[in-house]
Parts: C-alpha cells; sequence; structure tokens
C-alpha cells in the first residue's frame, strides 16, 4: 500500500504540489509550535542539509563515508575561528569556510580515489577523527574546551538571534538543499555519478573522468555539510569538539540508509525520523534510545532498502 | 510495514501521553536535572542524577518546599551541545521551575542562552570552564570551583605554610601549563618568588629539573600536570635529596599516584574537587546514597546533591517559585554550610570561597587535610 502512496508521488507535477504544501505548513509551523518543538524541528532541518549532503556522497556516487561530521566541523570551525580569533564579519567568513570544506574535500577524496567499499569507509572514518583530534589539540580552535561567543549574524541590522529566527534560516537552508540535489540528481554530473556507482571500470571505458566525477561527489557533499556546519556555529554560539563525533557520522549516515539511499523524499524523512524520534520519545526518560532502537530495528525488518527507497532504474 | 508504521505512532502517541501526564501536576515544583544519562559520560551524569533524586526524596520527606512536592525532570544532556540545548528546551517547554546540573562545559554552554531568555534559576554542579563565566546572563550559578580557584586555594596553602620561593612545574598542555600560569601569576603579585620549569609528557629523566629546584632553593615544588609522570618526579625531587613541601593538582590526585611514587608521596599535598570520601560532612549522604543505589556515590554527586538543596533553599528563602525571585535569592546565598562547604557568590556567580579540598599522602592513600 505504501509502496502505491509512493508512486502516486513520483510523479514530477504531485510531487511540486506535495513539495509547496509541505514548505507552506513549515512556514507558518512556528505560529503554533513552542519553543521545544521549534528547537527540535530546527535541529531535524539542520539534519535534512546534512544528509542530503551525504546523500550525494553515498547515495548519488556510491562512496561510504564514515566521517561526514568532518565536514560539518571544518564550516563550524572555519566560521568560529574567523568570527571569534580573528573578528571577522559572520557574512564575510562564510566563502573562507566554504572554500575550506572544498579544500577538505579534495583532501579527503584525492588519497581515497583508488579506495572502494569497506577500505574507503575505514579511511573516511581515520579522517574524521583526525579533524576531531586536531581541533581537540589545536590552540587555533580552542582545544577541548572549544569556541564560544560566536557572533550572532547581522543581517542589514536585523540580528539573527532568535530560536524562530534560525529556523526559518534553517528551512531556507534546506530548500535550497532539496533543490540543488534534485538539480544535480538530473544533471550530467548525477548521471555520472550513477554510472560510477554502478560500474567504475564500465564507466572509466565509457569516457566518465572517473577523479574528476569522485572529487566532485566529495566537494558537493562538503559544501552541504560546511552550510550545515556554519549556521549550526552561529546558532548554538558556541562549538566544542564533542558535536563532530563519530557518532554524528553515523547519525547523518543513519538518516540516509534509514530513508532510502539516493532518493531526496526518502532521506529528508530519514533525516526528520532520527531527530524527532528520540526527542518525541524523550518524556520515556532511559528507556527513549532502547525503544527507538527497536522501531528502526522495524524499520530496517520491514523496509530492507529504507522507507522510501530510489526505484530501480 | 503496517505493523511498523504502528508501533512508531504508538511510540509517539505514547511519548505525548506521558508528556501531557506530567504537565497536568502543579502543586508541585518541577524542577530539571540536565546531566548527560546516555553516551560516554552517562556514569557520572547518572550519578549526578541519583543524588540529585536523594536530596529530592529526603527534601520531600522533611514535607517538600513552600508545601510542595518536588519532582525531577531527567533532561538528558548527553555531553553533547545539540542534544542539550533539545533538552533544555524540553525542559522550559514542560513548565520547570529551576534547573540543577551542567556536566562537561561544552554541552552546558549554549543552554545558558535557552534558561536566560527565560529567567530561570540554573544551577550549575559540576561544569566548570572560566569561558562559561562571560557567557553567563545572570541566572546561573557555578557552585564547582574552577582552575582559578583551585589557583587561589594553592597560594592560600602555600602562604599559610611560609613558602617564600615556589617551584611550578607543568607537562606543557592546556590544563597544567593554565593551572601553572594563573598560579604563577598570583605567587607573584603577593610579592613571593617563582621558578618556572616545563617538562616534557612521557620524560622518564627529571634529573635537570631535580637539580634546578636543588639549586634554587625552593621551598616549595607544586605540579600541576597528572599524576604519570608526577610520579616519577615526585620520586626522583626525593631521590634527589628535595626534603620541602610537595604538593601537586587535581589532575594527580589519583591513588594510582602511590602506586609509582611509592614511599616517595608520603606527605604529599594535593588539591582536590570535593569527593564525598573526604568529606567531613559527607558521612551519612555517603550511607544513603549506598543504601539506595547498591553503589559508592561518583566525584559530582556531592555537588550535584547540594545544588538541588541549593535551589530548594533559595525557594524557601524567596517564599515562591517565581524565577527572578528566586534568581535574586541565590545570589544572596551567604555562607551557609553544605556537604561540598559553604556556599556563597561572587558578583560573576562563582563559588567565593573555592570548595577545593586539600589531601595529604599517608600510609600509601590520600587523607584529608583540610578544607
Amino acid at each position: 500500500m505504501i509502496d502505491r502512496l509512493y508512486a502516486y508521488f513520483d510523479s514530477p507535477r504531485r510531487q511540486t504540489i506535495l513539495l509547496i504544501a509541505i514548505v507552506v505548513l513549515m512556514a507558518l509551523a512556528p505560529l503554533v509550535m513552542g519553543r521545544y518543538m521549534t528547537t527540535i524541528m530546527t535541529n531535524a532541518l539542520l539534519y535534512v542539509v546534512l544528509a542530503l549532503g551525504l546523500n550525494v556522497v553515498v547515495g548519488y556516487a556510491g562512496l561510504l563515508d564514515l566521517g561526514y561530521a568532518a565536514f560539518f566541523a571544518v564550516g563550524a570551525y572555519s566560521i568560529g575561528i574567523l568570527t571569534v580569533q580573528f573578528d571577522w564579519n559572520f557574512w564575510l567568513a562564510i566563502p573562507p569556510a566554504l572554500v575550506a570544506a572544498c579544500i577538505a574535500g579534495v583532501i579527503i577524496g584525492g588519497p581515497t580515489l583508488r579506495l572502494r567499499s569497506d577500505y574507503l569507509a575505514i579511511v573516511t572514518l581515520g579522517f574524521g577523527e583526525i579533524v576531531r583530534f586536531g581541533a581537540r589539540n589545536l590552540e587555533i580552535t580552542g582545544r577541548a574546551t572549544g569556541l564560544s561567543n560566536i557572533p550572532e549574524p547581522n543581517f542589514f541590522g536585523y540580528v539573527i538571534s532568535s530560536y524562530v529566527d534560525f529556523y526559518y534560516i534553517f528551512l531556507l537552508l534546506a530548500i535550497v538543499a532539496v533543490i540543488a540535489s534534485h538539480r544535480l540528481y538530473h544533471s550530467r554530473l548525477g548521471r555520472a555519478w550513477l554510472y560510477v556507482r554502478h560500474d567504475e571500470d564500465a564507466a572509466e571505458a565509457m569516457g566518465i573522468n572517473r577523479v574528476r566525477v569522485k572529487l566532485a561527489a566529495y566537494v558537493t557533499g562538503s559544501v552541504f555539510g560546511a552550510f550545515g556546519g556554519i549556521f549550526f556555529a552561529a546558532n548554538l554560539g558556541a562549538i566544542s569538539p564533542e558535536s563532530f563525533s563519530f557518532e554524528q557520522s553515523v547519525l547523518v549516515l543513519m538518516a540516509v540508509i534509514l530513508g532510502g539511499m539516493g532518493k531526496i523524499p526518502g532521506v529528508i524523512l530519514g533525516a526528520f525520523i532520527i531527530i524527532l524520534g528520540p526527542e518525541l520519545l524523550r518524556n520515556l526518560g532511559e528507556l527513549r534510545l532502547l525503544l527507538f532502537a527497536v522501531v528502526m530495528l522495524l524499520i530496517m525488518l520491514l523496509r530492507p532498502s529504507g522507507i522510501w527507497p530510489e526505484r530501480r532504474h | 510495514m503496517k505493523n511498523g508504521m504502528t508501533a512508531l505512532a504508538s511510540a509517539v502517541a505514547l511519548g505525548l501521553g506521558l508528556s501531557g501526564a506530567v504537565q497536568a501536576q502543579s502543586d508541585r515544583i518541577l524542577i530539571g536535572v540536565q546531566v548527560p544519562t546516555t553516551g560516554s559520560e552517562a556514569t557520572y551524569g547518572q550519578d549526578m542524577y541519583n543524588a540529585a533524586e536523594l536530596a529530592a526524596e529526603e527534601l520531600n520527606a522533611e514535607g517538600g518546599v513552600l508545601g510542595m512536592d518536588i519532582e525531577l525532570i531527567n533532561g538528558d544532556s548527553a555531553c553533547d551541545p545539540q542534544q542539550s540545548v533539545n533538552a533544555a528546551g524540553n525542559l522550559v517547554s514542560r513548565g520547570v521551575q529551576g534547573i540543577v546540573g551542567g556536566y562537561c562545559s561544552g554541552a552546558t554552554m549554549p543552554t545558558l542562552k535557552v534558561y536566560g531568555d527565560e529567567g530561570l534559576p540554573f544551577v550549575i554542579t559540576a561544569s566548570n570552564s572560566t569561558q562559561l563565566i562571560p557567557a553567563n546572563p545572570g541566572n546561573a550559578f557555578m557552585i564547582n570551583s574552577t582552575g582559578a580557584d583551585q589557583s587561589k586555594k594553592a597560594v592560600d596553602f602555600f602562604e599559610s605554610q611560609g613558602v617564600e620561593r615556589l617551584a611550578i612545574i607543568d607537562q606543557g598542555d592546556s590544563y597544567s601549563q593554565d593551572l601553572a600560569d594563573l598560579t604563577a601569576d598570583r605567587w607573584e603579585s603577593m610579592g613571593h618568588e617563582v621558578v618556572r620549569e616545563t617538562v616534557n609528557k612521557g620524560e622518564q629523566d627529571f634529573s635537570a629539573v631535580v637539580s634546578n629546584v636543588r639549586s634554587n632553593d625552593v621551598d616549595a615544588v607544586f605540579w600541576t600536570a597528572y599524576y604519570a609522570d608526577g610520579g616519577l618526579l615526585i620520586r626522583q625531587l626525593r631521590q634527589g635529596g628535595y626534603r620541602d613541601t610537595i604538593a601537586v593538582g587535581d589532575g594527580s590526585n589519583s591513588p594510582q599516584l602511590f602506586e609509582i611514587a611509592g614511599g616517595a608521596a608520603e606527605g604529599v599535598y594535593a588539591f582536590s574537587n570535593p569527593t564525598a570520601e573526604f568529606l567531613p560532612a559527607a558521612a551519612s549522604f555517603i550511607e544513603n546514597y549506598r543504601a539506595e543505589y547498591d553503589q559508592d556515590p561518583g566525584p559530582y554527586a556531592p555537588l550535584n546533591y547540594d545544588g538541588l538543596k541549593l535551589l530548594a533553599w533559595a525557594m524557601e528563602k524567596a517564599g515562591t517559585t517565581d524565577p527572578a525571585a528566586v534568581v535574586e535569592a541565590l545570589g544572596t546565598a551567604d555562607g551557609e554550610s553544605w556537604l561540598t562547604g559553604p556556599i556563597s557568590f561572587t558578583d560573576e556567580n562563582t563559588l567565593a570561597r573555592s570548595n577545593f579540598i586539600i589531601l595529604e599522602g599517608e600510609d600509601g592513600a590520600w587523607t584529608y587535610f583540610e578544607n
């Protein structure tokens, strides 16, 4: 039954209508939601951005990345360092942060081009840990205590500071991320990713530049991650190495896999479930993570390829 | 898949239902306990929660606060900044009248704004980074001592021992260097002399340091780093013929110091957070805690216990649970004696008198020396 529902919404026109309806609802939501709901929805939207970014790497290009939190960290720390240590304006600090993320994407992408599956996963895991330990030990990143007092962004005189402001910022980011993901998927590059994912050698034989295409996937993913990190840092006002742990990478990967790799609505759904699930169960106290784990196991048992998987072409 | 959806739906419904049930009770005082009960720090977090629970049970048994029972709500921060913000939002939306806890300074930091916006009283019981101080909107009170407090305690101690020339030895990492810098500045500002030394982590041979200490004729040595290298240093200092006072910072107050330094650690002083086993007033607390939870209270349990009692005291004093009045009452805390020592606050809402205690090495173990 669910599959028929999905098939119904697979038509582009219906999808557009559905999307517009969701966006309108989300835009009006803070009017009725309290502080707590708005906060966790903001968090969920952040994960939508992150999960869509990882989806480019894992879902589109088929490169298993266990260190995605590193890109997230590069974005957050770049903003933190530039605004706190060097007193830069928040908006001016965004381009360098994105450049830093691109460089990080090339750094992780370069040496791993030859690696596949498990080996790739291990190297990316290592990369994630290197970034975190670097942040933990460097003077400029504030060592273990991290950076605090990151200034609130000032948008032409309007200071973005309340939780509702940040809700809209992340809603906007998520919408941009969805559009970008959609465009990428249907682009020439998106097709190239698809071929590389299915058969690297055959793709190369067909004239696809494997190196460039794979690097593009990492760089795209890292830019998504960095955008998430930049506004994450601005939202919390303080960042510390704990935010960028291995668990963070796994959480984002879980959102991608649970929702359905490669499928934009699936990934969005996955991100919402991963974040809202434990929060809605918060009132159960100690049992919440156990219950959440059971729910996830059930989802994986009943829908092994994700809640809303990509249709095979 | 229908089952899956039903399970999800019922779980959500259950969660929502429970939250409704809690909110319905208004004859109680709700207090949020923000500690990490999941994740890597869950052991300490659970321990702190237990201590708060113990304090709440005791208060309720004595008739509650303002005639109302205290009810705790667990705000699991998971030692993660994001999760702690969620937890804080959850506590606020469930109508807590105050918050106790705060472990992992990084996770406590962003919650200051959440509680600050609502003006809720927040007693920070474990987090002690000095970075929290400028970020405090005024409603939070730190009852754990900071690094600055430890250096003050150390300076007071060395003064009382009649020390004139003090050797301060650190290990070049952020923690030990900060403590050494703070202590050196304070010691020099009091007109005394400082001899600074830095050793490399993992170094085995401290003979250069020992001869420097000997040739400068110092009255006391203060080791600000950790026990592993500290133990070796103490042993070599004593072997080198140094007979005067040796003191170590709270990174070295582990029992393991005795395994490494052996007999040389006898008579060494250590500065320590107020752990229950060394607090003279905590005997009955330890007993009750053991009886209730079948384990020993951890290092931050007494602080969290005090945190809840202090908040309750402030509510009684204010005669209301109105947040602004309670915050004001907290600010007037004036040396009343608690488990971890007297509490009163500076203008920055940090402890006016540090609760660091001094331990002394005796027969291969730490014993309580003085508060």
